[in-house]
């Protein structure tokens, strides 16, 4: 029998239906995969089975008892915990703290730390979260808040372990220990829900797939064992067309809008290095960027980088891989002007170094796409039109200083139409918007300042394969339109698709650049993990 | 199909049944975009509900309220806070607060009270007065950004040293002798076509100030710093520049008020504008500018300042002895807010209905 089961679950947000009729039914000791593309209803689906948001319709079992929870808290207390897709923590409280948000060990009245770090650190070891107990949540990385967050949830003890996608933020091998760590769960008669965007885990962990689509539910309950990739994502899309390359350009309109901004775009990057012409002084070592390609040369920084010299040309899509530390994302943040160029030196397309400050080399024609949309991507409660002018519009000014509100709706639309954003109208406020078209307005907001260097630090997190598809053409459309892309993911099957070259980083250092037929999945992984060419 | 769901081929049609305003054919992308238009219009209406329906139920029970001269004194009396509520709103929707304002204001009227004896040509100290002002805000800012605290730290020290200035500078004493027959004081503190120059400018300051936030990528780059600090930052938004810029501001509009007030009064108290820090903030707040950020209505909060002046006057008409009137103002502002909290989960409900 199913420990928690939802039927005939309706859902509707104003005119937007989340959910028509979909239901899933929860076993002991078994891990169900619940999948779908973006907007498909599934944190919808499951924001209601842990008592997050009360469904319009339909009935919600436990050990076939009709319930009806309050709130999480209670789902929590009958053994339901969700660790949700949108981190809930407390930023400006440590992970002690945030790991017993409400019912934490006691002793009288006071909390009882020492009982509460005593149970929290074997789980966080599990986990294989190295940090300290009393850190600020707020100074964590994505990756780490993830963690704290599926941590919590462990700590309830749950015998319904709800997890909405809990690997997109974390690199291979801590998503490996996470799997492990349900594996466990599932030995111990544990009743799991997974959603992922990432099928290679889905397939490799789960028992049962239910695929929802549009709110219903399109495949119920198969065996895994029983299905293809392939049928997995032919029933998640539909007849929407998935491209397993980006590389391969898309037949249908984002090439064509990519055309026309090529045709724009050499003006205005004559315009760039005509500006910096005189004042720039003597050819810097890295000489003259006759050919706007970004030079990284011998750069370093204490304890994080050492002589680490690439050069990527216009039109290149440059991967930079490697595990937490290593040194890639150091290189990411050197481009951004987040870190300081200790040695050696970092020139833009223009030829100019790279200037102190993101703010400066956002107005120099760099672009950050961050995966943590919440933190840093986006403002949730202004539409959507307002977030996807801020770099250009807002922050650099460009459009002059009055914006006519038409002119960057209709651009909005724009955007909107290119990605495939799934919106009521970009009037809608942001934070309505399901996890992986977040996901795509952030990068409409990059796009739209049409720059130079376009950084990508986990673009597509969250977001579906046939999704995922899209952005990648459009991201391979920008990048030959005449940008240089550098990107790092968390995702090594994007790595390996997406990129030109990948430059793998060991230890701080670059380890070795595939490209061509070198350039694989197990090429990437293997070097990143041993430094061994 | 049931979301609305862009595909990559046109999907307009398909999406009818879930659109309520847009019928088939138009692109999901283009609805509702009247109704946001509407959204900003509506932002202040609840606080020009109250002060209506405050100046109706006073003028039913006191007729000779309603008389275009009380009311004309009325609004004149809101000017100053009104000037100033302004300028906060600018502040709370990127999520500061300056406590100086008061002591600004004072300083200001002070100094140019006293360039004016000392044989300063009236509107030469009036000019200096405001720049003054815009010199208090920018020290204001450069504490903030260099000592790194918070702005209402910063102005809660900046609300002691500026009153301080002011009345060591006056020696405590009242600043008279004005020379009262000059232009300054005949034309900034008397009337144009009948109605108060004060009142003239609070328009079009109020005009003014409300097509900078709304239209002008300022405008936009300060409520997007109260929206998300951080991705402000991370879209290339300087919070350090935005905040010094609305704090010289509102040193401006400080000065502004003060060079309208001196001309009014011909006087000036150093103890002038004690207090309006909150009154400020208040008008702002009873105006629909929330206090988390992101959004903001000038017209608001200056019909906030006159709905606090309103109160103020109302009281004197039911006599209602002093030492309650403070009583009866917090009363007020929380009727006032009531309402706001009211009007505005009725239209959440409405935006929710459709999807907004
Ligand atoms: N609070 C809300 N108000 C209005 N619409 C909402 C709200 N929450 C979700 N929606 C809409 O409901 C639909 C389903 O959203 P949901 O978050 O369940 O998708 P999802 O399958 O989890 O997608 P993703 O893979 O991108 O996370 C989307 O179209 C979304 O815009
Ligand atoms: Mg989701």
């Amino acid at each position: 029998m199913a420990i928690l089961e939802a039927r005939n679950i309706g859902k509707t947000y104003g005119g937007v239906v989340a959910l028509k009729d979909a239901g899933i039914h929860v076993e002991a000791g078994s891990v169900h995969a619940l999948l779908g593309e973006n907007g498909a209803g599934k944190s919808t689906l499951i924001k209601i089975m842990s008592g997050a948001v009360t469904p319009d319709r339909g009935r919600l079992l436990l050990n076939g008892q009709e319930v009806r929870f309050r709130d999480t808290g209670e789902a929590a207390r009958q053994g339901v915990a969700i660790v949700s897709q949108e981190l809930n923590l407390f930023p400006d409280l440590d992970v002690l703290a945030n790991l017993y948000p409400v019912t934490g060990p006691r002793r009288g009245p006071f909390v009882d730390r020492a009982a509460m770090t005593e149970a929290a650190e074997p789980v966080l070891e599990q986990l294989g979260l190295k940090v300290s107990l009393r850190t600020r949540l707020g100074d964590l990385s994505l990756a780490q808040r993830q963690l704290v967050e599926i941590a919590r949830a462990l700590l309830t003890r749950p015998r319904v372990l709800i997890l909405d996608e809990p690997t997109s933020a974390l690199e291979q091998a801590s998503a490996d220990r996470l799997l492990n760590v349900v594996r466990v769960l599932r030995e111990h008669e544990v009743g799991v829900v997974f959603v992922s965007h990432i099928l290679e885990e889905v397939m490799a962990l789960s028992d049962v797939i239910t695929v929802l689509r549009n709110g219903q539910v399109v495949m119920e309950a198969r065996e895994r064992g029983t299905l293809s990739m392939q049928e997995v994502v032919t029933a998640m899309l539909g007849d929407r067309p998935a491209q397993e390359k980006g590389r391969t350009p898309l037949a249908a309109s984002p090439v064509q809008a990519g055309d026309a901004e090529a045709a724009v775009r050499p003006a205005e990057g004559a315009d760039r290095t005509a500006g910096t012409g005189g004042a720039d002084g003597p050819v810097g070592r890295a000489g003259r960027a006759a050919d706007g390609a970004l030079r990284i040369v011998d750069a370093g920084a204490q304890g994080v980088l050492a002589d680490v010299s690439l050069t990527v040309r216009p039109g290149e899509i440059l991967g930079l891989a490697g595990l937490a530390g290593s040194g890639h994302q150091a290189t990411l943040e050197l481009v951004a002007g987040l870190r300081r160029v200790e040695t050696g030196e970092v020139r833009l397309p223009s030829g100019r170094p790279v200037p102190r400050g993101l703010r400066r080399s956002i107005a120099a024609g760099v672009a950050v796409v961050s995966g943590d949309r919440r933190r840093f991507g986006l403002m949730l409660d202004k539409p959507i039109w307002e977030n996807i002018a801020q770099v250009r519009a807002v922050a650099l000014g460009r459009d002059g200083a009055f914006l006519r509100r038409t002119a960057l709706r209709e651009r909005a639309r724009d955007h909107g139409e290119r990605m495939s954003l799934r919106c009521a109208s970009v009037d809608q406020r942001t934070g309505l918007l399901s996890g992986g078209n977040q996901q795509k307005v952030v990068l409409a907001k990059w796009l739209d300042a049409n720059p130079s260097v376009l950084l990508l630090d986990d673009p597509t997190r969250g977001v579906d394969v046939g999704a995922k598809a899209e952005m990648h053409a459009l991201i391979r459309s920008a990048t030959e339109a005449g940008t240089v892309t550098l990107l790092c993911s968390t995702d090594v099957e994007e790595l390996a698709s997406l990129c030109d070259r990948v430059a793998v980083f060991y230890r701080g250092k670059v380890a070795a650049t595939l490209a061509g037929d070198d350039l694989n999945q197990h090429r990437i992984l293997e070097i990143m993990n041993t430094g061994q060419d | 199909m049931s979301v609305n769901d862009v595909g990559t081929e046109g999907t307009a049609a398909a999406d009818a049944p879930n659109a309520p305003e847009g019928g088939p054919g138009r692109s999901p992308y283009g609805r509702a975009g009247d109704l946001a238009r509407r959204v900003p219009a509506m932002e202040s209406m609840s606080v020009l509900v109250a002060t209506v329906a405050l100046v109706v139920v006073i003028g039913v029970i006191h007729p000779d309220f309603l008389s275009a001269g009380q009311l004309l004194d009325m609004l004149q009396a809101s000017v100053y806070v009104g000037l100033l509520a302004g300028g906060m709103a600018f502040l709370i929707s990127m999520r500061e607060i300056d406590l100086s304002v008061g002591s600004m204001f004072g300083l200001s009227l002070i100094s140019m009270g006293l360039l004016i004896n000392q044989g300063f040509s009236p509107w030469l100290a009036g000019l200096l007065g405001v720049l003054l002002g815009g010199v208090l805000g920018l020290i204001n800012a450069l504490v903030v950004q260099f000592i790194g605290i918070p702005t209402i730290v910063a102005t809660l020290a900046t609300l002691s040293v500026y009153r301080g200035l002011a009345l060591a500078l006056s020696e405590g004493q009242q600043v008279t002798g004005m020379p009262v027959d000059d232009s300054f004081f005949t034309i900034l503190g008397g009337k144009v076509l009948g109605v108060q120059t004060s009142i003239w400018v609070l328009v079009a300051v109020t005009v003014l100030l409300t097509v900078v936030l709304r239209f002008t990528s300022f405008g936009y780059r300060v409520r997007a710093i109260g929206s998300n600090p951080d991705a402000a930052t991370f879209s290339g938004i300087s919070a350090n520049r935005v905040r010094m810029q609305v704090l010289v501001l509102m040193g401006l509009l400080a000065g502004v008020a003060a060079a309208l007030g001196l001309a009014f009064f011909t006087s000036g108290d150093p103890n002038i504008g004690t207090g309006f820090e909150l009154q400020a903030i208040a008008a702002a707040v009873i105006g629909g500018t929330p206090l988390r950020g992101g959004t903001a209505t000038v017209v608001g909060a200056v019909f906030g300042g006159i709905l606090l002046a309103v109160v103020g006057s109302g009281l004197q008409y039911f006599n209602i002895p002093v030492n309650w009137s403070s009583f009866a103002t917090g009363a007020v502002i929380l009727l006032a807010v009531s309402l706001d909290s009211l009007l505005r989960r009725r239209r959440r409900r409405k935006d929710a209905e459709l999807g907004l």
